[in-house]
């Protein structure tokens, strides 16, 4: 085997791939990629199948050293990737020789950046997933973020050729950003001008969010209870508590909660949020099922990973 | 009420059995939940059950919503009666002083009632388990005495500590992991609520019937409660 040690763990790093399935009704939560499209590029580069483990850096600062050669994928959030001090390229492979170290400055656009490896971590899967879940110590290295020292064992394996991603596949993660909506769940517990402010403000992201969700401030959408009989709850339901400030909730989201929901953003449309840093500004775009459908459907018939 | 179908999300449908905590509906809810799952219907990835209502998250490549919506009604129709099954009850043993009750002193003020009179009433009721989730080993628990029903916290807390028992409207729970959270916190048992040994890692499951006992500070770190 071969694979990485960790020489220093950066802000927060862990082990994910596309999380849990079929473990909500125990009340495990989903976990996996933060930015699925990010994810599935470094997978696809590889030429691995989507559900592979990579080491997801949310911020930065993470330094690996390559155990054996071995090839790479780096993609999401641009944290100025370098190997042995040289400074490489994202969205595409690169080989590192034996002993060799990577390591990623700060993040100057976008939060979550990606590192995959030909056939993934070997890590064992816990209900089915690599993923990590820091709250419920599942999945990665023992349920925690990366710390120095960990051994990250994986296939030694080196791509001949380098693989690039096309330019115009890059994803650009804009600090101005569009959200569509689709209106469900409580929808009717907003009135007429709530649903208009909501719909027609610029939300700012001060930074409040984690891999749970992300909390919105601006106009605030008040809905006319605090509080409803505790329901399920999916990846982009937007939650509104009586302080009238939109939380959307993503991949390490309860299962169940008791806050009105206005609808959910597209899952589609969830890495964009994921990739802002503080500041970033959202506008929220309203899109009927069909509209939902078709933009579903082209993004995946764009994107075959 | 007849069962309604609402969109949750572009990939994920919402069934409401009724509007509130009661057995009977709850019945509803798991009779679906049980022949959804054995149903074991390709492309739908999550079937998650709570009080009076059921998710179903599904392909969209696969299936639209009135799809679901039709395979999900035809399979409910005809799932048989939950046979009866004993009822198990478990005690829960609280701490309510104020260094972990840390919503008492505003529930007194909210109510008029001294801490005393709040704890006594929620240690009255055998409770009903109506659904697991939020987090793993979280058992939402009804019906608390309607005197002490109440709102959630208008901002939830970033960190509820592990243990703490906590109500909202008229439920109540225990916080089985440290997590962020909005429902006001009366006390903390010492009591594991969550581990990988436990069947569906859940001290408690649905339909187990919970009575709360309080305990002294001395008892609460004897049992490995942590302040």
């Amino acid at each position: 085997m071969s694979g990485f040690e960790v020489i220093h763990p950066g802000v927060l790093c862990s082990i994910q791939d596309a999380g849990r399935k079929g473990v909500n009704d125990i009340g495990l939560t989903q976990s996996g990629a933060m930015d699925e499209l990010s994810f599935g590029y470094a997978n696809m580069l590889l030429g691995n199948a989507f559900n592979t483990s990579v080491i997801e850096i949310a911020l930065g600062g993470l330094v690996l050293r390559a155990k054996e050669a071995i090839s790479i994928a780096i993609t999401g959030a641009d944290m100025s990737p370098s190997i042995g001090g040289r400074s490489i390229e994202m969205w595409q492979t690169h080989t590192l020789k034996k002993g060799e170290e990577l390591s990623f400055g700060f993040a100057s656009s976008g939060h979550f950046a990606y590192v995959g490896v030909v056939g993934g971590f070997d890590i064992p899967l816990q209900y089915g997933s690599a993923s990590t879940s820091i709250k419920e110590g599942l999945g990665g290295m023992k349920g925690r973020k990366l710390q120095a020292g960990d051994r990250l064992q994986s296939f030694g394996v080196c791509l001949c050729e380098t693989r690039k991603l096309h330019q115009k596949q890059v994803p650009y993660f804009s600090q101005e950003i569009r959200l569509d909506v689709l209106k469900g769940y409580q929808e009717h517990l907003f009135d007429k001008s709530a649903q208009e402010t909501f719909f027609n403000s610029v939300y700012t992201y001060k930074g409040e969010g984690d891999r749970m969700g992300y909390r919105l401030s601006g106009e605030k959408v008040i809905p006319q209870v605090s509080g409803i009989l505790s329901e399920p709850i999916c990846y982009g339901a937007i939650q509104v508590p009586s302080h009238g400030e939109p939380i959307v909730l993503l991949k390490e989201r309860q299962t169940i909660g008791g806050y009105p929901k206005i609808g959910s953003i597209l899952g589609i449309d969830c890495f964009k949020l994921a990739q802002l840093k503080p500041g970033g500004r959202i506008r929220f775009n309203e899109v009927s099922l069909e509209e939902a459908r078709n933009k579903v459907l082209a993004f995946h018939t764009f994107f075959r990973f | 009420m007849k069962r309604s179908y609402t969109i949750a999300s572009e990939t994920a449908l919402i069934i409401y059995f009724g509007d509130r905590i009661e057995p009977l509906v709850s019945k509803e809810v798991q009779r679906a939940y049980k022949a959804l799952k054995q149903a074991n219907i390709e492309g739908f990835f999550e079937l998650i059950p709570s009080y009076a209502s059921l998710l179903i998250q599904y392909d969209i490549l696969k299936y639209r919503f009135e799809q679901v919506r039709d395979m999900a009604e035809e399979c409910i129709e005809k799932a048989p009666l939950l046979e009866h099954s004993e009822q198990k009850i478990v005690t829960i043993p609280s701490y309510y002083g104020r260094e972990v009750g840390l919503d008492l002193e505003l529930l007194c003020e909210e109510k008029n009632l001294s801490s005393d009179a709040i704890v006594s009433l929620h240690v009255k009721e055998l409770y009903s388990v109506y659904a697991i989730g939020f987090a793993p080993g979280f058992a939402y628990m009804g019906e608390i005495d309607e005197a002490l029903s109440t709102s959630r916290l208008a901002s939830p807390r970033k960190v509820v500590p592990k243990g703490s028992v906590a109500i909202a409207d008229r439920q109540t729970a225990i916080y089985p992991l440290q997590s962020p959270g909005g429902w006001k916190i009366l006390g903390r048992t010492p009591m594991v609520m969550f581990d990988a040994s436990y069947e569906g890692l859940s001290r408690l499951h649905v339909g187990d019937l919970v009575r709360f006992e309080p305990i002294s500070k001395e008892a609460f770190l004897k049992m490995g409660g942590l302040l």
